[in-house]
């Protein structure tokens, strides 16, 4: 096992630095100049020019990508060149945030969905299962930002038991950050769980089916117990994949759910980098999203591992 | 154009006003009013309407939450950062001038100013003045502040406005002169801009990165920022203007989406918020809760051209654009009836050069727009437009635009893009013809220049130039007279419509929304600034 984290750790290093590269030369080469967006509409191009100078950006772009990676690999992400601020502190303060509601979201989708996705395989074309698979397809249809804002309608607008728009951090108010955790929280957790829960339905169906399953069956082992010791192991395989898949994209692409609800997290932050063309807080950002993703996958391959021996000794 | 005089349209008044004679007369008015008369009536004037709210006793005390449609981007006191930013600063920061709930030019931290001269601007400090961190307000400060703008290390947004400025020297009795090395009328209005703060020289020099903190003598103090969060402001209470602000404390909370910040206000976890979208104007002047201060005068969207592409080089062509709009139908389109159509010229009412005689120009006439396109051998016209997708009050006007245009066979090809892309776009001359939107910069027709000069950005991206308008441009620049300068901005504005470097779409209605226990806000219909030093909360 510890050659297979080695394994995967070592190639963690070679794609981060690919991303890296990547996410440089692509930055610089959308339209759009960040002295602009920093000067505003009616900046002549000598203003515009004194603080291109002063950025640094007239430097050779090779001496820009050498000095941002000699930083970045020593752990010092820069300073956004719009607010000035340390962007490593930016991050940091945010992405707690954002951990903090992809943890939340996907443990509520997996409490929810895999043993409701265990009980449409059992009870396969029956009520439930329709229900079930009804409910999911509605779960994936609605886009975040109908449900986020039809939530924030109802709870925080109409009712105004759960206000939502003003953040405030669990150190200041515990109550109220767990109260602003729920629309949100929710929100996400609605398509994820309907991903998974189609996951592991049709995984479920595939494992039910299996040799071993119905030997089970056919020793008397009780069904309760087929499915719980025999099939759930083997069908969770594919629903821990797309639980990684899904942490991976909520990671940067929570941008939605973060406009509605305020949530300071990293995708907004992301966000503003981009439509400010703010070189260092988007590279920032996406090298710390990537690192995040590759470590997921590599959870998600260890979990593997754990999960199915087979996968482990290959 | 220097000593020349002006041909006058013989349906106007026939006597000819010399400049020299105009500014002669102004400076020994600005020079009398240092000496006591009302300084601003030494000053260009305006009378535009400011919305007042609710008058009552003032109650100090309170938090005023308020909604900001942005999370500032940094607080550089002298480089532009958006108008919601902008209005922060100016609660921590002064200007040396400002308007007034009558939306009068008048002092602020400037006890008296005017002209002593053709080209020298005077302004007394007021004595007594601290900065929040407790060391007196010098006129050494002012001069160092107005010379940081000067500097081109700086970027300052205003720094364009100081290029005729040859010296600023302290004087006595504590004055500051400002040294022109040509006249310009405008310049008093360049001072009360939200960026043209007066800063302290030794907290700068002190190597504070002022893009991360502030300090002023503005009415409240910096106390701290969380990033994306919130900004606190704390009374300051040593404030030069005594009794203000009411308030205790501000804490900005920064709402980028428009739905998100409009429901915060309905759903009390704010107090105030600032451009409130034109799609929530209606329910929010219906909720009794809630009050609605907005104007309709300055924000504006137009369609440019580039002046050395074909077919719009043509103004022939040009005109059949202006022409092939019912802009008043843009107007319910676009902003759902939130704004007003622009037929004649740009400069609103109340303001020198307004051009009432101008109103109709382009009133629709689809059938003459075709005639002319057939007369130029291009009906029916296909042709690429520009806008950008990141503001509403940009894109909805562009296709607003688009769909009337087709009613006159001028069938364009919208392309939307991000705005930093749109920008560098347009600065580029990529498309032939684009829509975009803004708001007037200040309150004198001298805002035409940036727009309209051949050596203003925006001729430059047009790549338009017109010698008649430079002119023109120059003059009432330089020209202190108000009736000689009313005449000189008609002419601009018609000369604007008879060649068309641009064409006028529609003005948005901008404005605040705010809970009905906020008062004493008054709404000023002027250059994005927002003031809450006069604001107190009713029980």
């Amino acid at each position: 096992m510890s050659v297979f984290v080695a394994r995967r750790l070592a190639t963690l290093v070679i794609q981060v630095f690919l991303v890296a590269t990547i996410i440089f030369l692509m930055m610089r080469l959308v339209p759009g100049d960040p002295a602009r967006a920093i000067l505003g509409e009616t900046a002549s191009d000598d203003q515009v020019a004194t603080m291109q100078d002063k950025l640094g950006l007239n430097e050779p772009m090779l001496e820009q990508y050498t000095s941002w990676l000699g930083n970045a690999a020593q752990g010092d992400l820069g300073k956004s060149i719009i607010s000035g601020r340390s962007v490593s502190g930016d991050i940091e303060a945010r992405i707690w945030r954002t951990l903090e509601l992809i943890a939340i979201s996907i443990v509520l989708s997996v409490l929810v969905a895999v043993p409701l996705g265990t009980i449409a395989a059992v009870r396969a074309n029956r009520f439930a299962d329709y229900f079930l698979s009804t409910l999911a397809m509605v779960g994936l249809s609605l886009p975040g930002f109908v449900v986020g804002t039809l939530l924030l309608v109802v709870f925080a607008l109409h009712f105004q038991i759960l206000p939502q728009t003003v953040f405030v951090s669990w150190a200041d108010d515990p109550v109220g950050h767990m109260k602003l955790l729920i629309l949100p929280s929710l929100t996400l957790t609605l398509s994820n769980a309907a991903v998974i829960l189609r996951m592991m339905r049709s995984s479920m169906l595939e494992v039910v089916r299996q040799d071993y399953v119905r030997t089970a069956r056919a020793k008397g082992v009780a069904e309760r117990q087929v499915i719980r010791d025999h099939a759930l192991r083997n069908a969770i395989n594919p629903v821990v994949s797309i639980i990684g898949l899904e942490a991976s994209t909520l990671l940067g692409g929570m941008v939605i759910v973060e406009q509605i609800f305020n949530w300071p997290g990293l995708s907004s932050l992301l966000i503003s980098g981009v439509l400010s063309r703010d070189y260092p807080v988007v590279q920032g950002v996406v090298l710390v999203i990537a690192v995040l993703t590759i470590l997921i996958n590599v959870i998600v391959d260890i979990t593997y591992g754990v999960l199915d021996p087979r996968i482990r000794m290959s | 154009m220097s000593g020349t005089q002006r041909n006058r349209p013989a349906n106007r008044r026939n006597t000819t006003i010399s400049r020299r004679t105009a500014l002669s007369s102004a400076a020994a008015a600005g020079a009398v009013g240092l000496s006591g008369i009302s300084a601003a009536s030494a000053m260009p004037r305006i009378s535009f309407p400011a919305t007042r709210l609710q008058d009552g006793e003032p109650k100090p005390g309170g938090t005023l939450r308020y909604g900001l449609s942005t999370d500032p981007s940094n607080f550089e006191p002298h480089v532009s950062t958006g108008g919601a930013s902008g209005n922060l600063k100016l609660m921590v920061y002064s200007t040396l001038l400002c308007y007034n709930a009558d939306n009068q030019l008048v002092g602020d931290l400037a006890e008296e100013f005017g002209w002593v001269d053709d080209t020298t601007f005077q302004l007394k400090i007021r004595e007594g003045v601290i900065f929040h961190d407790g060391s007196d307000l010098t006129v050494d400060d002012v001069v160092f502040s107005l010379k940081r703008i000067q500097n081109p290390e700086t970027a300052a947004t205003n720094a364009p406005y100081f290029d005729n400025v040859t010296d600023i020297v302290a004087g006595d009795g504590n004055t500051v002169n400002l040294t022109f090395s040509v006249p310009f009328a405008a310049f008093p209005f360049i001072l009360a801009d939200n960026e043209s703060l007066i800063v302290s020289q030794s907290w700068i020099e002190s190597g504070v990165d002022p893009k991360t903190t502030m300090m002023g003598s503005g009415p409240f103090t910096f106390v701290e920022r969380l990033p994306g969060i919130s900004i606190t402001l704390n009374k300051n209470p040593n404030y030069f203007h005594s009794g203000l602000p009411y308030l205790d404390s501000i804490v900005y909370q920064p709402m980028a989406d428009d739905p998100t910040r409009v429901t915060a206000l309905r759903g009390s976890s704010v107090d105030f918020i600032d451009y409130v979208p034109y799609t929530q104007m209606d329910i929010i002047e219906e909720d009794p809760n809630l009050t609605f201060a907005s104007d309709s005068e300055t924000g504006f969207g137009w369609l440019g051209f580039v002046h050395d592409w074909d077919p719009v080089s043509d103004v022939n062509i040009r005109k059949a654009f202006a022409l092939g709009m019912d802009r008043e139908k843009m107007v319910q389109t676009a902003f759902a009836g939130h704004g007003s159509p622009i037929t004649g010229g740009l400069i609103p009412e109340g303001m020198i050069g307004h051009s009432p005689d101008l109103e109709g120009t382009y009133a629709p006439d689809y059938e003459q727009a075709k005639s002319l396109l057939t007369d130029a051998g291009m009906n029916p016209l296909e042709i690429d437009m520009l806008s950008t997708s990141t503001y509403s009050v940009i894109s909805r006007p562009a296709e607003a635009a688009q769909a009337e245009l087709e009613q006159a066979n001028i069938n364009t090809n919208l392309q939307l893009q991000e705005w930093l892309t749109f920008r560098q776009s347009v600065a580029d001359a990529a498309f032939p013809v684009h829509v975009w939107g803004t708001a007037i910069s200040y309150g004198d027709p001298d805002f035409l220049w940036q727009m309209l000069h051949s050596k203003g950005t925006y001729a430059a991206w047009f790549h338009f130039a017109d010698e008649k308008l430079d002119a023109l441009l120059d003059e009432g620049r330089v020209s202190t007279d108000e009736a000689l300068r009313n005449e000189i901005y008609h002419d601009v504005e018609a000369r604007t419509l008879e060649i068309l470097p641009w064409s006028y779409l529609i003005r948005r209605t901008q404005g605040e929304a705010m809970a009905a226990k906020v008062k004493g806000y008054t709404h000023l219909p002027s250059w994005n600034q927002i003031t809450l030093r006069e604001v107190w909360l009713e029980d």
